[in-house]
Order: structure tokens, then sequence, then C-alpha cells
């Protein structure tokens, strides 16, 4: 009896037992925090089996298809409607910012035969959803209030690539459905001034940023896949942290893919992480004239590749140099 | 030198054989294997009717036109635009087939060199890279003095690049040859290109170098080496120890090492229908210039 409580002792002594507690040896490392968006709703909904018959879904498949297809056969809003006189640019203006795809890096060579490393970066499928006007924007509370923001730049948002209704969660969908769109992977909003606004459905380009030159800025979205000291559940926590690198050269742009190659290999992210553009705020490098404001219209005739005046095109002959 | 000591009694007797055979036309130095392939060639009808597919032989030709397997770095349209951009280049200049172990002429604008033009020939020691980030690496002893030099293969300022003897060595890399003798990386700068009749294969050279004694730039005799003959007078008792224990005889067995280091067939099927027929073109365009060309070729001028 004695033997069996004694035993009972020891093993409730034995979870008290403090030798599994780690201590960190870093005491100044902190650990990442979780960072939402400030537009956030939950957007991947919890799969379940809707029991639907093979008519229903077949059914709901065209309806979707349907949707589809009025989405892509959308016109641009501004090509029909002329454009209004009043809307000018400004240097103090802000225009709206593209979603943009890294699809890796290859080499491109200056007419001086300098050699220089590029990223390609896709817009891929950029509509604007709606816009807020500077009255109803109304961010959510943080530590740091931006109130020249507040007070004066209205918010745009910008989604990219389409997806499936069917896979997002009713709150989501609504962001969307409420303006006649359809959901998309990727929503971001863009401060703007407010006659820079754009109307909903307006598709956006790589021809956004048309004037070759340094006028441009890429927001991108940091990626760690693994680091040692973060387990599965906090690679989340890393997906929404932000690296902002300024003041980023456009090289050469390509019309029909909406492909950019722009200088170095410092974006952040791996091959095929999303990250955000806009015009730079450098002072030395903001547009010194007009860019295509408030976005480029769309046209037939343009050529298929933009170079940077310092870029040798392929296609050109072999560089030689002149004997002084 | 190294003509030298490749060249054998009775490689002598098979040139002389040819040179009479050629009317004495070429006055360039001869291939070495050129009287073997002969004898192979009804065995093997050439390199094209071999496969099935015609295309996928020019993975040996074009190896930078595959992607690399890493699936990480994969991206279709990235590799689309890239492939479109390499054929740009290729029709400004004519970017011949070439291997590690052959040796070549490459003429390239140098702002900085007498006449804006720099010329370096050299044996290819390592070719790798895909894509527009190709590269090879020639070398050379030059007033006794090891050089090498690499090349990007698209590189635009590149002018000109001639292969002056087509030919494949034992090894897939030369590295070896920083080690070896001066005399196995030693070419004449002033080299003539010599001419395979049309259709052979492309001959094996069977050299091997002999290393000058330790220290060395790599383990070499970890590295499995076809191409050197001296490579056991040089080691001591506990590097022939070290060299068993590193073995790893079971790798070429591992499946799915092999499939993660190539791209599957059916891929390359999609890559190579995409650019045989533009490939091809210049293949035809080459051989029409390379049979209009003079032969006396004028002396190239050194930079």
């Amino acid at each position: 009896m004695a033997n069996s409580s004694l035993k009972l002792l020891c093993s409730s002594l034995n979870k008290l037992k403090i030798n599994y507690i780690m201590q960190r040896q870093n005491s100044r490392y902190q650990p990442p925090r979780y960072r939402p968006p400030h537009w956030f709703v939950p957007k991947e909904r919890v799969m379940t089996d809707e029991m639907l018959t093979q008519e229903n879904r077949q059914f709901l498949e065209e309806v979707r298809q349907d949707k589809m297809n009025v989405q892509t056969a959308l016109e641009s809003p501004l090509s029909n409607s002329e454009p209004v006189a009043t809307t000018q640019w400004d240097p103090f203006t802000r225009r709206v910012g593209l979603i943009a795809r890294k699809i890796g890096n290859y080499p491109l060579w200056s007419k001086d035969g300098k050699r220089f490393q590029t990223t390609l970066l896709q817009v891929v499928d950029n509509h604007v959803i709606k816009y807020i006007p500077p009255e109803e924007f109304n961010p959510m509370v943080v530590k740091k209030p931006v109130w020249k923001e507040k007070k004066r730049l209205g918010a745009l948002l910008v989604g990219s690539e389409t997806i499936d209704p069917t896979i997002v969660t009713k709150e989501y969908c609504g962001l969307f459905d409420s303006v006649g769109m359809l959901p998309k992977r990727h929503l971001c909003r863009f401060m703007v001034s407010p006659h820079a606004a754009l109307p909903t459905g307006t598709p956006l380009t790589a021809t956004h940023f048309r004037r070759i030159s340094r006028c441009n800025e890429a927001l991108g979205i940091q990626r760690y896949a693994c680091i040692p000291w973060c387990h599965q559940d906090s690679q989340e926590t890393w997906q929404h942290s932000w690296r902002v690198l300024r003041g980023v050269k456009i090289l050469r742009i390509n019309t029909k893919h909406n492909v950019l190659w722009v200088l170095g290999v410092g974006i952040p992210g791996e091959t095929g992480a999303m990250c955000y553009m806009f015009d730079t705020v450098l002072p030395l490098r903001k547009h010194k004239t007009a860019p295509p404001f408030p976005t480029h219209l769309p046209t037939d005739d343009l050529p298929l590749e933009y170079y940077d005046e310092s870029i040798h095109p392929f296609e050109e002959p072999t560089i030689s140099f002149e004997e002084d | 030198m190294a003509l030298a000591i490749r060249r054998t009694t009775t490689d002598l007797f098979t040139a002389a054989k040819w040179f009479a055979r050629r009317d004495c036309r070429f006055l360039s130095s001869l291939p070495e294997k050129a009287e073997e392939t002969a004898e192979e060639a009804p065995k093997r009808p050439g390199r094209r009717s071999s496969s099935r597919n015609p295309a996928l032989e020019f993975r040996h030709v074009y190896p930078e036109f595959l992607p690399d397997p890493n699936p990480k770095w994969r991206n279709s349209l990235r590799e689309k635009l890239e492939r479109a951009d390499m054929l740009k280049r290729r029709n400004q200049i004519d970017i011949p087939e070439f291997y590690v172990g052959s040796i070549l002429a490459v003429t390239i604008a140098d702002p900085h060199a007498q006449g804006k033009i720099n010329r370096f020939v050299g044996i290819c020691i390592e070719r790798k890279g895909c894509g527009l980030r190709a590269e090879f690496i020639l070398r050379n002893v030059i007033d006794h003095q090891g050089i090498e030099v690499r090349y990007e293969l698209y590189d635009p300022t590149i002018q000109r690049i001639q292969v002056l003897r087509l030919e494949k060595r034992l090894d897939d890399k030369l590295y070896y040859l920083r080690d070896a003798l001066p005399e196995y990386s030693t070419f004449p700068v002033d080299m003539d290109p010599e001419i395979l009749p049309e259709g052979t294969p492309v001959p094996l050279n069977p050299v091997q170098v002999k290393l000058k004694p330790r220290p060395w730039l790599e383990r070499w005799e970890r590295q499995e080496l076809k191409g050197v003959s001296n490579i056991e007078e040089h080691l001591k008792e506990k590097d022939r120890v070290r060299r068993e224990l590193r073995k790893t005889p079971w790798e070429k067995y591992d499946l799915m090492k092999q499939y993660r280091k190539t791209i599957p067939e059916e891929d390359q099927n999609e890559i190579w229908g995409e650019v045989y027929n533009q490939l091809h073109q210049l293949q035809i365009t080459r051989k029409k210039t390379y049979r209009k060309r003079t032969l006396s070729t004028p002396k190239p001028q050194l930079g």
C-alpha cells in the first residue's frame, strides 16, 4: 500500500520537473509577430463536401465559366469615356501601383558592353476593384496613425489573378461581389490622390510604367521558407512581413506578356513571390514629366518591347568600339 | 609542344594516308581519329538518325537551351522569353558547336585593347550555365604564364567565335590542366582551323595529361579522372585510404538524383519543339557559308 502511494507521489513530482524548459541564449531575440494586412478579411475557406448532385455541380461550373467570360471580355472603362480634361498630373500626384509576380533573373547588356543582372516581374491580370474616397476611408487603428494620408488620399483596391469564387470565404468574396467582380487571389490597397482614382474594372498593365526611367519602387513580400527557429505555424507570420526597395530602375518592358525587367537581383522573395510596385518617392528620381495618367490607355499599336536607352537589344548587331 | 606529344608514329602514318586522299588541300593539322571514325561510320550511321527524335540530339549541341532543373527557379514564361532572346542573339552571330576540350578562338570588342579588339586562343576547360548566363572558360599558356579567360556565350561584345579544333576529351571538366605540365595547355596563337569532313562524329581525344607534383589546387585523386595518367605517383598511403573512404559507389544507382539533375524528356520535347525550326535554319545557313568560304584564311591580327 505504502509502496503504491510512493509511486503515485513520484509520478506527480515527475510532472513538476522543470528540466524540459529551455533557456534562450540570445535574450535580444524577439520572435516575429504576425502582421495581417489592414484590410484583412479571412480568405481561405474550410473546404467541405457540399453533397451536390452532378447536375448542380455542372450548373455551378457553367455559371462560373460565364462569369469568367464576361470578366475577360470586360473592356476598360477608360477607353469608351472621353478623358476628362480636369485630371492633370502634377508632381505631387500619387498614381496607382501594380501587383507583380517575380519570375526569375537573367542578364542584359548595356550598349557599352556592361553586364546587368535583372529581375523579371510579371504583372498578372491586374484590375481595379474599388475606390474609397478620403472621406470614407477609415483604416484600422494602428499605433502611429498616418494623419497625412488620412486627410487627403483615397484608397484604391487592386486585385490580381482571378480565382474560383467557391474556394474563398463569403466575406472575402463579398468585397468583390459588391462591385461586380470575381474574387482575386491577391488584393492590395494603394493610396492615391482623389483625381488619380480609376473606375472599377480598369485593367492595369505593365505599360502603366511606360516611360522607362528610374520611376519605380517595388515593395516586396519577403518569404522565409525555413528558418531554424521557426516551426511550421509561424511561416504565416513571415508571409506578411514587408521589405521596401526604393528607386528600382526599369530597363525593359514586354507589352505582350506584361513583363518588366528591373535592375538588380535584390527584389525580396523567391521565384513566384508577389510584390507591389508604385512610383518612387525618392526626390531626385521622381517623375519630372507626366507619366501615363491616370493609367496607360489600352491601344493596339504598342511596340512589343520598350528598352531603356542604355540597354542593348539582342536583335541589334554586335557591339564594337570606335577607335579614337 | 602538345602537338608533338600527341602525334605518335601511327597517327602520322594515318595522317599521311588521309592527306594523300584529300589531295593535300588543307595545310592545317588533322584530327587524330579521322581514320577510326571512318571505320566506325557504317556501325553508327550519323548521330542524327540514331535517336528517335532528331530534335533531342540538340541537347548535346545546345546544352544551354535547357533550363536549370531546380524546381525553385523554373518558370515557363521566363524560360520562353530567355530562349527568344538567345535566338535573337544567335541570328546576329554564329555560335558554333563546341565541347569541353575543343580549341577555340574568341574575338571580343574591348575598349581598352589596342585596335579595340582582342583575340584569345585556348582550350575550353569548362562549359556551364544555362540560358543567357551560359559561359565557357578558355585556357592557354602564353609566355610561360597560364591564362584563363571566362567568356559569356551571349555577350553582345563577342564578335566571333571560331572553332580551331573540334574534339572532346575524356572528362567533363578539364580543371586539372591547371596542375598539369604547361605543354598540355599550350596552343599556338596563330593556329589554323582544322576542317573536319562533313558528317563525321565529333572525335574523342584520348590524351592523358601528366600532373605536376603536389601541392595541387584540388584533390584530383578523389574525382575519378580519366584524362590523368600519373596520379598514383604523387599519392601517399593516407590519400589512398581517404579516397576509398570518400567513394560514393551507390550514387550511380540513385535514379532520383539523376532525375532531379536533368530535365525530363517530355519537357525537353516541348522546348526543342519550340526552337527546333529556327536552330535548324541557322545550321543550314552556317553550312552554306562554310562551303562558300575560301580556304585561304587571312592571318589573324594578334591582340
